[in-house]
């Protein structure tokens, strides 16, 4: 449970944008991110979502699929339709928990599917991993 | 001929016979007679003229008054004889012959009327009898019906061309929203105008309530059921009644001995309000699920950093603190929220009936090519793998699909592909071309289902809903194609568990039905060669301001009632009050007792006789004196769009056909004549309901002349005298 205190000092660099319309969510993820030594950032709405992703163009989401207007679905394929943001990497972390919710999620371009409540280890095991992916294709 | 007429003729010949003999005698007289006796003669002849004219005159009186006696003493009594003779031992035993005549005659009638006093008794023997006999099985068959309409569930039985030969009063209730109105009911007053209802009826087609293509995909179904298994050839649909009742159908085919199918059962069972709470209660079930689980990683997320991080600052700890203490506030509200709602009702009462992918997808392989012009390619799917479906909903939605695809990419040929992975069934549309925008996707799903020729009234996203399914678009990424999802859940479906009412089983007979009409032909335009019993006919009457249709009087009131296979059916009537838009005739309210208030918020004929007309389709209009109330409907075809091309018969007519010999024809003097209780005489109900009364006593006297068909009965019409009588 507990994440290694070394790791986090490291500072690895990447930058996380958190999509996600509950501050009670939000914020805990952000101080974690922070603490690992991520750059965050953070949007409480679909649209702010695809603004941010435009200018910050973050090497990796933490999608809620039920933020609204337009949903994390609809976010998730707008992005992978452009060739531009190939290399972003999504992970949907999501109240939204049917079989149908994650095949979805999977099926319109998303790297992982997290359900809420989530474990602080569980979500930095996929974060690590995926950065990891994402560093690798950049060089 | 008339017997008016036939003195006439008796008594012209009679005095012709009786001059042309005095006359012979005067002249062989005259010619006996020496010329001084003939001027003699000549002068007394012309000095007391008058009194030769006065015996003259009385003579001819005389004989006048004898011929005159002698008709109506011997002839017109006796040539009434057979007709009444014959009304006895047919229609009305109980008809005795009027005394009227000579004392010959008299005895005559005497004797014949004390021989129908034996038959009668006779009759009634024989009646009593069949009654005991029958009353067994008329005891199991009330058993049978009383069941049937205490059944929860609507049940109606259809024959082969889709009539209607049994129903029961849930059935009649889904489609009309009105239970069965007994005989007799008054109707009430001020009932306001109703929207107009499919009408639903014994002999009428079952397509009037449920969608053509709806139920010839269900009869399809079942035909290939019965081609491959001995049992279980039932086929299962929802469809919508024209008052939105959303009702679960099972269809069940009828076969006779040599397993011919000779007809078929619909169960109707009444889902709106299933539906209803069911869609509540996942929407709540998702609410609830999805809102618990935002606070609590919210409280998780905060606790476990906390953990992680023992060395925070002051303030972030407070933050966190802060989170914890609002999540959990709002963890209790939604639980507050949600305990009221009942979640343990069964998922969905939507018949998701198991069917092999590969059946599914030839059909709709068909279907796209027939009604879209469109190529649909299986191009693999799972062997054995079965889809939990509504069969016509689903492919109503798919197809749907096909046809907004492309319209949207101008693409025609699709591919598809179905298998099962995780649990869950992938059904893909597939196609080389651009994808479609997810939002687009989201705005179809709020369409109603239709197409050329096919059509629900349910939204594209309500199907999907019921099927427990999702939809969205994705683009493949190594091709230029493009494909639509479908995922379906793989699991059985939810059986459906109903409850049932005790069954109280009273003395009379709660309903109608009539199973010989298993044999009964489809409707068809040669008619005119079937038998009068085997007909579907309108019994109908109107009221009116008056008697002049040209000078502008009109229809204030129409009933009708319909008579299927020889049998009356009281409760499948039209009764409708018309606002003449003109002032009522002070001697026409007193025939018909309607006052004006009575019609001031009635429809009118316009819009009236279109819903009369829907009535009357494809059956033949009885009505007294068929002649005025036909032109007051012909009067009306321009201005209301309809015309009556139905063939027509005349009570009237029929009558004089069958009894030439008596003078009074009209609708009390036959009913007395024929035996028939008439009650609300001027209401256009009940005399239609006399008249259907009477036409269906006049059949059997007509068959015993010659007329059996509606050809001749027509032509026989068209022959006696009262068609001369025009309006």
């Amino acid at each position: 449970m507990a994440v290694d205190q070394s790791d986090s000092a490291s500072r690895r660099r990447g930058r996380i944008l958190i999509a996600d319309h509950e501050q009670g969510t939000t914020i805990p993820l952000t101080y974690l991110m922070e603490q690992s030594g991520y750059d965050v950032r953070t949007a409480d709405s679909g649209e702010a979502t695809l603004r941010i992703v435009a200018t910050y163009k973050p090497d990796l989401i933490l999608l809620e699929a039920m933020i609204s207007n337009p949903d994390g679905f609809e976010i998730c394929q707008t992005i992978r339709d452009n060739p531009d943001w190939a290399a972003i990497r999504i992970l949907f972390v999501s109240a939204m928990t049917r079989d149908m919710d994650v095949a979805k999620g999977l099926a319109s371009g998303a790297d992982g599917y997290i359900t809420k409540p989530f474990s602080n280890s569980e979500i930095m095991d996929h974060v690590r991993k995926l950065l990891e992916i994402a560093d690798g294709s950049d060089e | 001929m008339d017997p008016t007429n036939k003195f006439w003729w008796f008594a012209g010949v009679s005095i012709f016979i009786t001059l042309l003999i005095f006359a012979g005698i005067v002249l062989f007289f005259w010619q006996q007679l020496l010329p001084g006796q003939q001027a003699t003669l000549i002068d007394i002849v012309k000095n007391h003229f008058i009194y030769l004219f006065i015996a003259a005159i009385l003579f001819m009186a005389a004989i006048g008054f004898g011929l005159d006696a002698i008709f109506h003493s011997y002839i017109l009594p006796l040539n009434r004889l057979p007709e009444e003779i014959e009304l006895i031992h047919t229609v009305n035993s109980g008809h005795r012959i009027k005394r009227e005549g000579s004392k010959v005659v008299n005895l005559v009638i005497d004797a014949i009327n004390e021989n129908a006093d034996h038959y009668q008794q006779l009759e009634n023997d024989v009646t009593t009898r069949v009654i005991e006999a029958k009353s067994d099985v008329e005891k199991e068959k009330n058993i049978l019906a009383v069941i049937m309409s205490e059944l929860p569930e609507g049940v109606l039985i259809c024959n082969r061309d889709g009539h209607i030969l049994f129903f029961n009063k849930q059935a009649k209730r889904f489609f009309t929203g009105k239970n069965d109105a007994r005989l007799g009911d008054s109707p009430v007053p001020d009932d306001p105008p109703r929207a107009p209802l499919p009408f639903f009826g014994l002999g009428r087609s079952v397509f009037e309530i449920i969608d053509r293509h709806l139920v010839s995909h269900a009869l399809d179904d079942i035909i290939e059921k019965l081609e491959k298994t001995t049992s279980g050839a039932a086929s299962y649909f929802v469809t919508v009644s024209q008052g939105g009742r959303h009702l679960r159908t099972e269809m069940v085919p009828v076969l006779n001995h040599q397993r011919l199918f000779t007809g078929f059962i619909l169960i109707f069972s009444d889902i709106t309000s299933q539906l209803e709470t069911d869609s509540q209660a996942n929407l709540m079930l998702q609410s609830l699920s999805g809102g618990i689980r935002t606070p609590l990683a919210g409280v998780r997320a905060a606790v476990e950093t906390m953990m992680e991080f023992p060395d925070m600052t002051l303030h972030d700890v407070q933050e966190f603190t802060r989170i914890i203490y609002h999540e959990s506030l709002k963890i209790g509200k939604i639980l507050g929220q949600h305990t009221r709602v009942p979640l343990d009702r069964p998922r969905s009462q939507w018949p998701l009936i198991e069917t092999r992918a590969d059946t599914m997808l030839e059909k709709l392989t068909v279907k796209a090519k027939h009604l879209l012009q469109l190529q649909f390619i299986a191009e693999s799917y799972d062997e054995d793998l079965q889809l939990s479906t509504d069969s016509y909903s689903f492919t109503l939605a798919v197809l749907f699909l096909l046809q907004r695809l492309s319209d949207e990419t101008a693409v025609r040929d699709f591919m598809c592909r179905v298998h099962k992975t995780n649990g869950l069934i992938n059904f893909d549309l597939r196609w080389r071309g651009t994808a479609v925008r997810m939002d687009k996707v989201h705005a179809w799903e709020e369409k109603v289902l239709s197409l050329p020729d096919m059509g629900l009234p349910f939204t594209l996203g309500e199907v999907i809903r019921y099927h427990d399914a999702e939809l969205w678009p994705y683009t493949e990424a190594s091709h230029d194609w493009s494909g639509l999802r479908l995922i379906l859940p793989a699991l059985p479906p939810a059986g459906v568990e109903l409850t049932r009412k005790p069954t109280i089983i009273p003395d009379s007979r709660p309903e109608f039905y009539d199973f010989d009409l298993f044999n009964q032909p489809g409707q068809n335009p040669s008619i005119d060669n079937r038998l009068l019993t085997d007909l579907t006919y309108t019994v109908f009457d109107t009221e009116t301001t008056g008697l002049d249709p040209r000078g502008g009087d009109e229809i204030i009131s129409i009933g009708a009632v319909r008579i299927v296979n020889n049998h009356l059916i009281a409760d499948d009537r039209f009764e409708q009050l018309i606002n003449p838009r003109r002032p009522l005739r002070w001697e026409s309210i007193q025939i018909h007792g309607i006052e004006e208030e009575m019609l001031r918020d009635q429809p009118i004929i316009a819009t009236v006789l279109p819903q009369f007309h829907q009535f009357a389709e494809n059956t033949i209009l009885v009505a007294h004196n068929a002649a005025f109330d036909m032109r007051m409907l012909q009067i009306k075809e321009a201005e209301t769009g309809v015309r009556f091309i139905n063939p027509v018969l005349d009570t009237m007519l029929l009558s004089s056909i069958v009894h030439p010999a008596q003078e009074n024809h009209n609708l009390m003097t036959i009913s007395q004549r024929l035996g028939i209780n008439v009650s609300g005489r001027h209401t256009a109900m009940g005399d239609a309901l006399a008249t259907a009364n009477m036409f269906l006593k006049l059949i059997p006297l007509l068959s015993k002349k010659g007329i059996h068909t509606l050809q001749e009965a027509r032509t026989a019409s068209e022959k006696t005298y009262f068609a001369r009588l025009r309006y």
